[in-house]
């Protein structure tokens, strides 16, 4: 009765049984060799407090109090540094696997969490009531190989839609035998709208299951432990090469705080848990890339609850072998008070999708055509030139 | 489709074995649940004002403490807010009126707040959803709106209360003292806009949300301590001011609201083209009925109810209906639930909605007979990832399928069923029993399933409420 549980998965979804196996099955005249890791910052990150212009002449008085010193940076250039949560990531930076974007916004001015994390989600230059993540229309319209993961509680957006996707996160609820997994699936197979998405799961658990992070063992919570576990996945030969997965905690309203303060030490996790997936992944970190992105940047003057509010341009950061060197790119607009959007935000300068155009050029075999489908209404929106080799 | 297990499972939060059957007609068991005012929880498992106040302030001031103190005052909150939340959760469980518990939970996490991002909330969501939603849900919206405009919870969650009028006084007191600048924070402003009123496009702007927040500053939690605590008056010891001006309160006092005059934005302000003049509390209070009572509003609530209790994507003219119903009645919100009940889209054997994690949970719960929970329920509810009270956002958890229904989440619930199925609580549940809970048609596996003994019968108890015909109501 008791199957072993590779050959039970097998069986599942290649034997003719579901008709989930099509993500799997090669259709092989374009090779994919990429990973695309789409990292989101729920709840608006402070890319003037991450990404800092200790260069620009105004910006110590703008954030007065809340201004970095230069001596407590990591330095890119003249202008920028890395706040000194972010530190770590100068091992990236180093070794010419650190792209630093700034001033760089959705398509849409709003600064509503709602809409700005659906505009980015979506790739639509609008908020829409309802519509496709990018990743899942990504997964849509890309030949040859491709599979698509949330490694995250819950599904996001971005990676929402018809083109069915797996998901994973750890579990601390108790194990299942293979034989009650069995008979589950027989209850499922008898429902339409849910009996491939059981078997994805069951797929998933197939592919994680006899590594060292297998779902009873890992704890939830934090960045590094969870990013580990997402290069576990992400690492195998024919496992998911399109991945999303989201961290919040970044609406830092009140008291954000510099050196070791609340932000910082986020910032930390964030470098820390980017760090150890890039060790994670071995050798598949060569044909890996992982985008980092937020819905909107902050108020450039701090709040009168030591916070910012919601602004409109940020920071963000593309990493992996792939980009051409180390750099900043920012077509920097100036923190002076009439360099700054409605007297208050940085100014936007560059289009996210201009960057997720460039980082997905650069990961997958994609073509012009299939990136205007992808982002709808971005035709006019070149990809970010020089980002990616 | 049987419309007793409709009633019970759309409306009420899951049917118990044996339950269908004793109810003959399935809208008005319903409607009678509606009167009689809302169910109260039961009185010894609420704790103290005092009790709440402490807990508070052991969050508010760690750097004074020691390190005793600071695992007491740890101690204290974990106690009270698992307390808090299990005993919320049993009554989602226990009740004989599970359509307004459903309602609690629905205006809970429509106005929710959430310690997942504000650890200060955590042992305030308790006496917010027993104090602002409870009192409210068959009453009018304005008046839960209001109560949860005033509520510590809300106050702390979205920042309000530390929101101070550039031009009062107590923002030119604070630069004297410190330097640091304290002034306007707009988070409560646009969200009540956003979330709890017109909605994202029910028309209004930047200027609009900039100047209800001058409208709402002033409006504080007293009794923490902190920006504008009144300033020294004599010798009052409850009074007590430190150098920095806070008043440090007696322990043992509940925290409240307060509107302090001194914090408050002088001058007119003008929300959605209305005029506010200068009038202390009575501005926020006119802005916030004035907001409830605009027509988005209406359509933005009809439309998160008819997704909630119709499908996914609720047919307009159901919206429309409920929205008239809400506008016509000034927000009464039993009359709302009375057109629900009416709704004849609610009744359609095609619309399916999908189980939520705590809705799951609770309906499992109520199969079982349960009338209470294992200590542990609020960390189950985390690890299925909708934990009571903490909302990722101030938007609230979502209940459509596309959100809940992923493949690693199915797993999640038969990992927990299987859990659930060895204790031996459940040993003596008849998996039989358990088909008269779901609406499953003849020649589904399940029935052959839960018929064959020679699979144990934890095992089929497991399968039972793992299976997918469990997963929707």
């Amino acid at each position: 009765m008791t199957m072993d549980r590779r050959e039970f998965v097998r069986n599942m979804c290649y034997g003719g049984i579901a008709t989930f196996a099509a993500p799997r099955i090669s259709f092989a005249q374009v090779a994919q060799s990429g990973r695309l890791v789409f990292v989101l910052l729920r709840g608006g990150f402070d890319g003037l407090a991450a990404v800092v212009p200790y260069g620009d002449p105004e910006y110590a008085a703008l954030r007065g109090a809340f201004a970095f010193k230069e001596s407590e940076l990591t330095p890119l250039d003249d202008t920028f540094g890395l706040a000194p949560g972010l530190s770590p990531l100068r091992v990236m930076w180093d070794s010419n696997e650190l792209a630093v974007i700034h001033a760089m916004a959705i398509p849409h001015r709003t600064r509503s969490h709602f809409d700005g994390q659906a505009i980015l989600e979506t790739g639509l230059d609008h908020p829409a009531g309802s519509s496709d993540g990018w990743l899942n229309r990504l997964l849509q319209v890309m030949s040859g190989r491709r599979t698509g993961i949330a490694i995250a509680a819950g599904m996001p957006l971005s990676l929402s839609g018809p083109f069915q996707v797996e998901s994973w996160s750890p579990t601390q609820l108790g194990a299942v035998d293979d034989a009650f997994l069995e008979r589950l699936a027989v209850l499922y197979r008898a429902d339409a709208a849910l009996h491939n998405r059981f078997e994805a799961a069951l797929q998933q658990q197939e592919l994680v299951g006899e590594e060292p992070m297998a779902r009873g063992n890992a704890r939830r919570g934090g960045i590094t432990p969870l990013m580990q576990a997402a290069a576990r996945i992400l690492r195998q030969d024919q496992g998911p090469n399109i991945a999303a997965m989201e961290f919040s905690g970044w609406d830092t309203h009140a008291n954000q705080g510099m050196a070791g303060g609340a932000l910082d030490r986020l910032l930390g996790q964030l470098a820390e848990g980017l760090v150890a997936f890039r060790t994670a992944m071995g050798p598949a970190w060569q044909t890996t890339t992982v985008v980092v992105m937020t819905e909107f940047g902050r108020t450039a003057r701090p709040n009168g609850t030591r916070g910012t509010d919601h602004g409109t341009a940020g920071a963000g950061f593309v990493l992996g072998p792939r980009i051409t060197r180390a750099k900043v790119i920012s077509d920097w607009p100036g923190v002076g008070q009439n360099a700054l959007y409605e007297g208050r935000d940085l100014k936007p300068t560059l289009d996210t999708r201009a960057v997720l155009k460039a980082a997905l050029s650069g990961t997958f075999d994609l073509t012009a055509a299939q990136l205007d489908r992808v982002f709808p209404n971005s035709s006019a929106v070149r990809a970010s030139s020089g980002l990616m080799v | 489709m049987d419309v007793a297990l409709r009633a019970l499972n759309r409306f009420g939060l899951g049917a118990r074995r044996g339950e269908r059957q004793r109810i003959s007609d399935p809208r008005g068991w319903l409607k009678a649940q509606l009167d009689g005012g809302v169910p109260s929880l039961r009185a010894g498992d609420i704790p103290s004002p005092g009790a709440i106040g402490d807990a508070v302030r052991g969050l508010r001031m760690p750097g004074q403490r020691d390190e005793q103190e600071r695992r007491e005052a740890r101690r204290h909150l974990v106690e009270l807010s698992t307390g808090e939340a299990r005993t919320a959760l049993e009554a989602r469980i226990s009740s004989d009126r599970p359509f307004v518990e459903r309602l609690v939970a629905f205006w809970s996490n429509h106005l929710c707040v959430s310690s997942g991002s504000k650890i200060l909330v955590a042992p305030l969501a308790g006496s917010y959803e027993r104090d602002v939603i409870r009192p409210h849900v068959l009453g009018r919206f304005e008046d839960m709106v209001l109560a949860s405009a005033k509520h510590p919870a809300m106050l702390a969650y979205l920042d309000n209360f530390q929101s101070i009028g550039p031009s009062s006084p107590g923002a030119r007191i604070g630069q004297r003292n410190n330097g640091a600048k304290r002034g306007l924070n707009e988070n409560y402003a646009r969200e009540l806009l956003e979330l709890h009123t017109l909605g994202v496009n029910g028309g209004y702007s930047q200027t609009d949300v900039q100047e209800l927040a001058r409208v709402l500053t002033g409006w504080t939690i007293d009794g923490i301590g902190g920006p504008g605590a009144r300033a020294p008056q004599g010798n009052q010891p409850r009074r007590g001011n430190g150098a920095n001006g806070r008043a440090r309160p007696e322990p043992g006092s509940a925290i409240g609201f307060t509107f302090r005059e001194a914090l408050h934005e002088p001058g007119t302000k003008t929300v959605l083209t209305e005029r506010y003049k200068e009038d202390g509390l009575a501005e926020g209070e006119d802005a916030i009925r004035a907001l409830c009572r605009h027509p988005s509003t209406a359509k933005f609530v009809a439309t998160k109810l008819a997704t909630h209790f119709i499908s996914d994507d609720p047919p307009a003219a159901a919206i429309d209906r409920l929205a008239r119903a809400f506008r016509s009645s000034d927000g009464d919100l039993k009359i709302v639930a009375r057109t629900l009940i009416e709704e004849p889209d609610a009744w359609r054997e095609d619309a399916r909605k999908f189980r939520t994690p705590q809705d799951w949970f609770i309906a499992v719960m109520r199969a079982f007979g349960a009338n209470e929970v294992n200590p542990n329920a609020p960390v189950v509810l985390r690890q299925l990832r909708q934990p009571l009270w903490s909302p990722p956002s101030p938007k609230g958890f979502g209940d459509a399928m596309q959100e809940w229904a992923d493949p690693d989440s199915l797993l999640n619930r038969g990992e927990l069923a299987r859990t659930i199925s060895r204790q031996p609580a459940v040993a003596a549940v008849d998996p039989r029993s358990l088909l008269d809970v779901v609406d499953v048609p003849t020649g589904n596996p399940l029935h052959s399933l839960i018929a064959d003994a020679s699979i144990p019968a934890p095992e089929r108890v497991a399968l039972a409420i793992a299976g997918p015909a469990f997963q929707w109501r």
